[in-house]
């Protein structure tokens, strides 16, 4: 599915949904649950907790439609934010219920590679970020990439490279340092 | 935040924002960085920026499709609307009624011209918002149970399943439901004596051959008391 096309269309359903126009949500469904259930599922790493956080976040879209500014962010900025913090409140919370270890949990996901069409899908803004990861340190994009694609808490991040708290924690500073600078001096620099 | 790093050029905020962008804060730390998007109209906004810059990110995670099912619990726990006769619950309800009172009245002329001694039929209008309906009739006389799905979306992996709970609160099986047809279930008599006025029946989402523990393990999706018609 080609979002970048869609977003237009995905930003006007979601300007319908405060009107309690329910095909609005239902078409932002079709378009959006696939992608965003991927993105529960790699931080939880099971079908039936995504599944109850993608049911919390399009019930969360309903009710906070309104609050969408569209000239402020992407719609898939909007909904990925949304389903990130949702999963990453039920995996802390289930942590804390269960006390397992991140480490191991974090090491059954396995890494997957992008699909295909999904590199096909890859916007400017897209290429540009992975330009800017590339040329952050190894050490440093692998703890972004356990912070985002895992949910990993600083905490989490420490003990996998099994460094210091304080070490991870300017570890990730710098690297989003880096990206910041990168990004915005951009392409060509 | 505790801790006092030099962040060479990124203000504080800034690094706040892009700490709880990425998800790394946790526990107090986490909330309070909430807390204060929620109220700081300039600190959400650089948390905005930094979930703009990562976001792309995410196009490198696979497509999943969900089950059927998580669509179906959505709208269920959306505010009931009509927008169209479809998709009105008050249609949903009234069909649901038309077709009990069908049911109640081909089996009260089933008893009549069998003529026995009689019972009564209970209906339930087994309910869960949405298109979760089912609507069951009880023939004591027979011990016998018939389910109509009045409203229901088939689910692609799981299977629906009733369960009688009567007032001791324990839910019985009492067998799969088909999700297009009507379903007769002949009840044991042990079963047919909690079968009473005002006992719970319930429809629960379980795996294909039903629950395997003998209590619900999946999402119970639509519940109605037996009532006399």
């Amino acid at each position: 599915m080609d979002l970048d096309a869609n977003r237009q269309f995905i930003a006007e359903a979601l300007a319908r949904i405060p009107a309690g126009d329910r095909a609005a949500l239902q078409a932002v469904y079709r378009l959006t649950s696939a992608k965003l259930f991927g993105v529960a599922l790699r931080i939880l790493g099971e079908r039936g907790e995504a599944e109850d956080v993608l049911q919390e976040v399009y019930v969360t879209v309903w009710r906070k439609a309104g609050e969408f500014e569209a000239g402020r962010a992407s719609p898939m900025t909007w909904l990925i934010a949304i389903t990130r913090n949702r999963a990453i409140d039920r995996l802390r919370a289930a942590r804390r219920s269960r006390a397992m270890d991140p480490i191991d949990e974090a090491a059954e996901i396995a890494d997957s590679a992008p699909r295909a069409d999904d590199a096909l899908e890859m916007s400017q803004e897209n290429a540009r970020l992975h330009d800017c990861l590339d040329g952050l340190a190894g050490d440093e994009r692998a703890a972004l990439r356990g912070a985002f694609f895992d949910g990993n808490t600083y905490e989490d991040l420490a003990q996998r490279a099994r460094i210091p708290l304080g070490t991870m924690k300017s570890r990730i500073r710098r690297a989003m340092m880096k990206l910041k600078t990168c990004l915005e001096a951009g392409p060509g620099l | 935040m505790s801790d006092t790093f030099d962040h060479s050029g990124m203000r504080d905020d800034d690094m706040l924002a892009a700490e709880l962008a990425l998800g790394v804060l946790d526990g107090a730390e986490r909330t309070a960085a909430r807390t204060r998007a929620a109220r700081e109209p300039a600190f959400a906004a650089l948390v905005v920026q930094w979930e703009e810059r990562l976001s792309p990110w995410a196009t490198e995670i696979a497509e999943v499709a969900p089950s059927p099912a998580v669509w179906d619990a959505i709208a269920a726990a959306l505010p009931a609307r009509q927008q169209s006769l479809w998709q009105s619950l008050a249609f949903w309800r009234g069909l649901t009624l038309v077709i009990g009172a069908l049911a109640a009245a081909c089996i009260g002329a089933l008893i009549y011209l069998g003529n026995a001694p009689q019972q009564p039929p209970l209906i339930a209008a087994i309910d869960g918002g949405g298109h979760h309906h089912f609507v069951a009739t009880l023939d004591k006389n027979s011990g016998s149970i018939a389910v109509v799905p009045a409203a229901y979306t088939a689910d692609a992996t799981r299977a629906p399943e009733l369960w009688l709970i009567p007032a001791d609160g324990k839910p019985r099986p009492l067998g799969l439901l088909r999700a297009d047809s009507a379903t007769t279930l002949v009840l044991p008599k042990e079963m047919l004596a909690h079968a009473v006025r005002d006992a719970v029946l319930a429809v629960s989402l379980e795996p294909p051959g039903g629950s395997p523990t003998g209590q619900p393990t999946g999402p119970v999706i639509a519940t109605g008391k037996l009532t006399l018609l």
